[in-house]
């Protein structure tokens, strides 16, 4: 792989890591609310017969908050690019891209615009839209509960992280205060976890699933109260060519919570449609 | 329930809620504070999902944020969170939380503390940055409108001091102009000057040499009339002829000096206008009689319409002049069968006019030569056969005799149909 200046400006931008021993690379897309080390339990499974790539979303993690553009990230748009950017960057083909929670979304936007990378999409918790769309959608939720929502996000970074901006500065030579307060919350901004509250909450996906023509597993958790297995089957039926799984699971991240039911899950998947000849 | 008995009723009562769960979200145990806080009944949570006990907004943070991490980091701090009383009411709260391994599983232990009383508080503190910030950003906007205003005004009053200063200069061009004026307004004064004493020394010449001119023409005339009365021997008709034309001619040159004479007199100004107040009907009841005779002759017809009540303040016997000019060349202009007419009226001004107006359907004038009528030494003659008679003054006369009695000469003029000639002047 060519090593470009804009390779490594994607690559330090989204905080990119690349490990694993095989050829074919997967790409683990983190939700939101969090970073890639939520893919710890999970990823360094694959890495035996898989190139394992981890990032972080522009804003997330230990990504470069100066290249974030409010525009850009106020619509899950924004974070499309981000794959495909990496994409880009790392010349990868083939891709098996891996995504939790919104990122199932984030996912059907970029393979949508460049279906020729990817050979499969693993969607983790997806849901196309939150808000219930009544009387025939059950998003599961209503705007006040989203608000609700915002005004916790509000009351746990905006009420301190502002205050302790200073203080971060003040101790360079103190490294592990600034790293405990990194780690604290996976998302370091505020504002910018804010907005990525509200693009993802707010999003409408449910026609750009319907176009996805990349072949796709849905991995649905039994009791998910945000992401509820109606709103899995739905977007079963509206997407061709996917593939529905239950696991048995209370709760929306399975990735850490059962981590061996969630490699299990997705390895049976890959090994099953690997040897069918793409459509 | 908790294991030891002792430390178990020590948590029941802690002075904060308390509750634990496994990593799917059971509820292993409560204390009674927060049941109390919350007003629920132990086993509508005691094995129930711990969301049961949150908002909907707090169940979406859990799921997103607390949960993984509590899972990646194993434990939080001062989290802050909304709890759902069985009310239905909201209780904000502050969350610790450890997770650790009990046996084969994991458990989450919670505390967590009300902060009814610590939110209000934070909340008008947040308020007030958050107006303090806005008042900075609306003190700052209005420096930056202040600072441009202040720019804007420097660049008026910049201009202002460009537009005075090209004030400035165009006044001082102005009197620059002005001066210019006032040298040339001298000069025209100066020129002017120079061309009156140039046509009066003129005048002055011409009646010096109209006078020793006349002397040898005089003579002239007299041998002539001697040697016609045969004085001199019989004289034969070849040589009548001859002394007949040398008569003309005589007479002529007379006349043209005479007239040349009046010309420079009143050009000199040496004219005396004797002006009164004169009846115009009786400027034209004694000035047509002399040219009735030609009138007759000449078999043309003549009317009078002059209204009796016109009165002028002129010079009679220069009126009278003029008058018998203007009639003369309509009769010489106007061939048989043709018609003179004088006709009269009056103008309100200011100033309060009165004329006389000779007309004929004689043979007018053409155009181009209309203006040069009253020229001096012009004759305008379309007819076929010139019988130049006169000597082309006596229009320039009449006319600087009527602008001399502060009136004037005009004319109108239609080639082939006739002309009309009008004496204005100032009534009395």
């Amino acid at each position: 792989m060519s090593v470009s200046r804009a390779h490594e400006r994607i690559v330090t931008r989204n905080n990119v890591r690349v490990s694993g021993s095989g050829t074919q690379p997967m790409l683990w897309a983190h939700g939101f609310g969090c970073d890639q080390n939520m893919w710890r339990y999970v990823a360094p499974a694959f890495e035996v017969d898989h190139k394992v790539i981890l990032f972080d979303y522009v804003g997330s993690g230990r990504s470069d908050l100066r290249s974030y553009d409010a525009e850009r990230y106020s619509t899950l748009e924004g974070y499309a690019e981000d794959i495909l950017d990496i994409c880009h960057a790392l010349d990868l083909r083939d891709v098996i891209f891996v995504g939790h929670s919104v990122s199932g979304m984030i996912g059907v936007l970029a393979a949508n615009r460049e279906p020729e990378l990817f050979d499969r999409l693993v969607l983790l918790g997806p849901s196309p839209r939150y808000v219930n769309d009544l009387p025939d959608y059950q998003g599961g939720f209503e705007r006040p509960d989203l608000e609700g929502l915002l005004q916790m996000m509000d009351s746990n970074y905006i009420g301190w992280a502002n205050f302790l901006a200073p203080v971060i500065v003040k101790n360079a030579d103190r490294p592990e205060l600034a790293e405990e307060l990194e780690a604290s919350f996976c998302s370091t901004d505020p504002i910018v976890a804010r907005r990525f509250a509200e693009a993802t909450f707010f999003a409408d996906n449910r026609a750009d699933a319907a176009k996805v023509t990349v072949p796709s597993l849905i991995l649905q958790c039994a009791d998910d109260s945000i992401a509820p297995q109606s709103v899995g089957e739905h977007l079963h039926e509206t997407m061709k060519g996917s593939t529905y799984r239950l696991l048995d699971v209370t709760g929306h991240c399975p990735q850490l919570s059962h981590p061996s039911a969630t490699i299990d899950a997705i390895r049976e998947y890959l090994s099953r449609s690997s040897s069918a000849p793409k459509e | 329930m908790i294991a030891h008995e002792e430390t178990a009723g020590l948590i029941d009562r802690l002075p904060c809620g308390f509750v634990s769960f496994s990593d799917d979200g059971t509820v292993k145990a409560v204390n009674t504070t927060l049941i109390e806080m919350l007003g629920l009944e132990s086993e509508k949570v005691v094995g129930h999902h711990v969301e049961t006990i949150l908002t909907v907004g707090s169940r979406i943070f859990y799921q997103t944020h607390l949960f993984p991490l509590l899972r990646m980091h194993g434990h939080a701090e001062e989290i802050f969170i909304m709890l759902r009383a069985a009310d239905g009411h909201d209780e904000a709260a502050l969350l610790n939380a450890v997770r650790r391994q009990e046996g084969e599983d994991w458990l989450t232990y919670c505390i967590l503390i009300r902060v009814r009383e610590r939110r209000k508080f934070e909340e008008a503190l947040l308020r007030a940055k958050k107006e303090a910030e806005a008042a900075r950003e609306t003190l700052d906007a209005h420096r930056k409108e202040l600072e441009l205003a202040n720019a804007q005004l420097e660049e008026q009053a910049l201009e202002l001091e460009l537009s005075q200063h090209q004030l400035n200069e165009h006044a001082t061009e102005l009197e620059v102009l002005n001066q210019v004026l006032q040298e040339r307004s001298a000069e025209l004064e100066t020129q002017r000057t120079i061309a009156q004493d140039a046509n009066q020394a003129k005048s002055a010449f011409l009646a010096a040499m109209s006078h020793e001119l006349r002397t040898p023409l005089n003579a002239i005339g007299g041998y002539v009339q001697l040697i016609e009365l045969g004085i001199h021997g019989a004289v034969t008709p070849a040589q009548a002829e001859a002394l007949a034309r040398i008569a003309r001619s005589q007479r002529h040159l007379l006349r043209l000096i005479n007239e040349v004479l009046n010309l420079a007199k009143i050009e000199a100004g040496t004219v005396n206008y004797e002006v009164r107040p004169i009846v115009l009907r009786e400027i034209v009841n004694s000035v047509f009689p002399m040219i009735e005779p030609q009138v007759h002759e000449r078999g043309l017809t003549s009317e009078i319409d002059v209204s009796p009540e016109l009165v002028a303040l002129a010079d009679r016997d220069k009126t009278e002049q003029v008058l018998l000019n203007l009639l003369s060349n309509a009769v010489k202009f106007t061939n048989a069968g043709g018609c003179i007419r004088i006709v009269s009226g009056s103008t309100s001004g200011p100033p309060r006019q009165v004329w006389l107006q000779v007309e004929d359907t004689g043979v007018g004038i053409r155009p181009d030569k209309l203006a040069q009528v009253f020229d001096p030494f012009v004759q305008v003659d379309v007819r076929a056969d010139r019988r130049a008679e006169g000597t082309g003054l006596g229009l320039a006369i009449s006319r600087d005799l009527a602008l001399g009695m502060k009136g004037q000469l005009s004319v109108e003029s239609v080639l082939g149909q006739g002309s009309e000639f009008r004496l204005t002047l100032p009534a009395a």
